[in-house]
């Protein structure tokens, strides 16, 4: 295992149920995974399947019908070990974590900005809250964190609305907001969905050179395979509130180790193969969480089904970084890539 | 629009029986007045001339800024106007800020602790505020603030007696409170729908995740957001306000314009009537700019074509 010492936080065995009409939802159901400084974990997985709830149970964010029912999420804060779960939730230690260490940045930036005050003054509450800096420090901070983010003329945007904004500039507005402190970690709530794909680019290079100069860790949710490729230090992918999987990119991405990361990555048309290449869906959809499949989450979906899979499988540790969370991963990764050569 | 207003209200009081004339004899006089008697009268009062003429006599007598005169009781009507104009802004003024204060606040408490005790019976009292009409608040208020507990006069709005401004507080308590409840009841149920909407936008998430404190967020980024419809809202319903001052104004014998509007069109006084529809026309048309004025004030999306 790598030093201890670069874990920026870790969540163990994580558990957020959600409480609607006396039924309980499962939302995040077991999750343990490790964020390294300087280092990116992406969280990928199906609409549904856990990776927003996960985001906001870290930020304490999470909606009044849910709570985290078990489970740690331990913060490094200097040489101090913070449980953030113990915290409360709008309480002045959760807050003052909130922003200044943990930072988030989210989905859609249309919404994210309050409409009726400037970037600047949104950028500057951040700023207030977390430092001690004067109005002036405060002004200039922002406009520097502006002209960070290669947004043009930094000293007048940063008194223009966020209508004034397109929606590129808007994320890089969202941002240098959840920068303005030099987070230890940013969480980026599928951050380039709303947007066109040449800002996509742009949005992670700018997430990326973040990275390597402030040492923060990023943990990136998405679902895009493309994306996960290119930025991912580390992956772990969800389905129904578990982890299935998880390694360094490369274990994830060319060693597939369990039939539903096999499947999403099959299912990525490629460009250039033209219109006629075969993509193989997953089949079937997500189970209603309210009628949950016993054993393997996955197992009514999966070819390689059998009757062990009615016991739900334990995480397993293949090697020193890929862990996995199946019966019959052996087999699976034989049947079409040989035997494991590590 | 104006012009086109003046002429409805001119025709409508046309075609309303009785005139002017009718309603200064006495119903002792009626019986012994002859015909020839009255005729005279109608021509002293130029009421036999055509409708068209008489319309088009009062508009450029008006545009030149000539009110005329009352035919009830022969004062200039810029006299009355300007006795009973001050009465009702008081009056409605009053009334316009503490339902625009009360309301919003008991909505945004309504709104933040939603589903709570406190929120389901303000609910109750904002329906209840809603459908009752005023003028039974206005009794139920007299007999019970006034009659009962004797903490405040039953009407009117100045004494002999007064001196200073806080000696005429008592009198405005009860009219505007009255006024206004049925406003505050309007704004709160606005108000609580418009914060709960704002409350539930990913903007507020973003604010939460920014680590300020709860009352910081649901004031500078929900309300001030909640706002804006509440705004229109309320500057939609100042004719409401000022219809309503009309009755409460009868109720508590305040003298305002509302009483005065009452007695002139009982009374067929033409210009009076004229003059005084035509204010509140001018009054609406007012509001509605007022509105759009403030709403570009707190909304910057509306402001448009500024560099």
């Amino acid at each position: 295992m790598s030093d201890k010492n670069d874990i920026a936080l870790s969540v163990r065995n994580l558990k957020t149920f959600f409480y609607t009409n006396n039924r309980c939802n499962k939302a995040v159901n077991g999750v343990s995974f490790d964020v390294k400084k300087g280092k990116t974990l992406c969280i990928v997985g199906e609409s549904g399947c856990g990776k927003s709830v996960t985001a906001a149970t870290i930020m304490q964010l999470l909606p009044t019908l849910s709570r985290i029912e078990e489970g740690e999420i331990i913060f490094q804060k200097d040489d101090k070990k913070i449980n953030i779960e113990k915290l409360e939730k709008n309480g002045k230690e959760m807050r003052s974590i909130r922003g200044s260490d943990i930072a988030m940045i989210f989905q859609d930036p249309m919404t994210a900005l309050n409409p009726v005050y400037t970037v600047g003054f949104q950028i500057s509450e951040n700023l207030k809250y977390h430092t001690n800096l004067n109005k002036k420090q405060i002004r200039e901070k922002c406009i520097s964190l502006l002209s960070d983010m290669g947004i043009p003329l930094p000293e007048k945007r940063v008194d223009e609305y966020p209508h004034s904004y397109s929606g590129g500039m808007r994320q890089r507005a969202m941002i240098a907001m959840a920068m303005a402190c030099n987070p230890k970690i940013l969480i980026a709530d599928e951050p380039t969905t709303a947007l066109d794909v040449t800002i996509q680019a742009q949005i992670f290079e700018l997430m990326d050179r973040l990275k390597k100069e402030n040492d923060t860790a990023i943990i990136l949710i998405t679902h895009d395979m493309g994306v996960v490729a290119e930025l991912a230090d580390n992956v772990a992918v969800m389905y129904m509130g578990n982890i299935v999987e998880a390694g360094t990119a490369d274990d994830v991405l060319r060693r597939p180790t369990h039939p539903y990361t096999k499947a999403l990555l099959e299912s990525v048309p490629v460009l250039g193969r033209g219109k006629d290449q075969e993509i193989n869906p997953i089949k079937g959809s997500t189970p209603d969480p309210y009628n949950r499949p016993v054993g393997c989450q996955f197992a009514p979906r999966c070819n390689w089904k059998t009757e062990s899979c009615d016991v739900m499988p334990e995480i397993e540790q293949i090697n020193e970084t890929h862990q996995i969370r199946c019966h019959k991963y052996e087999q699976f990764f034989e049947s079409y890539n040989g035997k494991r050569d590590t | 629009m104006l012009l086109v207003i003046s002429f409805l209200v001119y025709l409508g009081l046309e075609l309303a029986p009785g005139d002017a004339v009718s309603h200064m004899i006495s119903p002792e006089l009626a019986s012994t007045i002859t015909a020839e008697q009255l005729n005279a009268m109608r021509e002293a009062y130029g009421l036999n001339q055509s409708f068209l003429t008489r319309y088009w006599l009062w508009l450029t007598s008006m545009i030149q800024g000539d009110m005329g005169y009352s035919m009830a009781g022969g004062v200039a009507i810029s006299e009355i106007m300007a006795k009973t104009i001050p009465a009702t802004l008081e009056l409605s003024i009053v009334a316009l800020i503490f339902s625009t204060i009360i309301g919003c606040s008991l909505g945004v408490i309504s709104a933040l602790k939603r589903g709570s005790g406190t929120d389901n019976s303000l609910t109750v009292a904002g329906m209840a505020g809603v459908s009752i009409p005023e003028f039974f608040f206005g009794l139920v208020a007299i007999l019970l603030f006034a009659i009962e507990l004797r903490w405040l006069p039953v009407g009117g709005r100045l004494l002999p007696h007064y001196e200073t401004v806080w000696d005429r507080i008592p009198n405005i308590v009860l009219p505007s409170m009255v006024l206004a409840l049925m406003m505050t009841a309007g704004a709160m149920r606005y108000a609580r729908s418009s914060m709960l909407d704002v409350l539930s936008r990913e903007f507020i998430t973003t604010a939460r995740s920014k680590g300020m404190p709860e009352w910081r967020i649901n004031i500078l980024h929900g309300f001030r957001v909640a706002l804006t419809p509440v705004v229109v809202l309320i500057g939609f319903r100042l004719p409401l306000l000022i219809g309503g001052s009309t009755i409460i104004e009868q109720v508590y014998q305040w003298p305002g314009i509302g009483s005065m509007f009452i007695r002139s069109v009982r009374a067929s006084d033409y210009p009076l009537v004229m003059t005084i529809s035509l204010m509140y026309v001018f009054v609406v048309l007012t509001a509605s700019l007022v509105i759009d004025i403030l709403t570009a004030l707190i909304d910057p999306r509306v402001r448009l074509g500024k560099e």
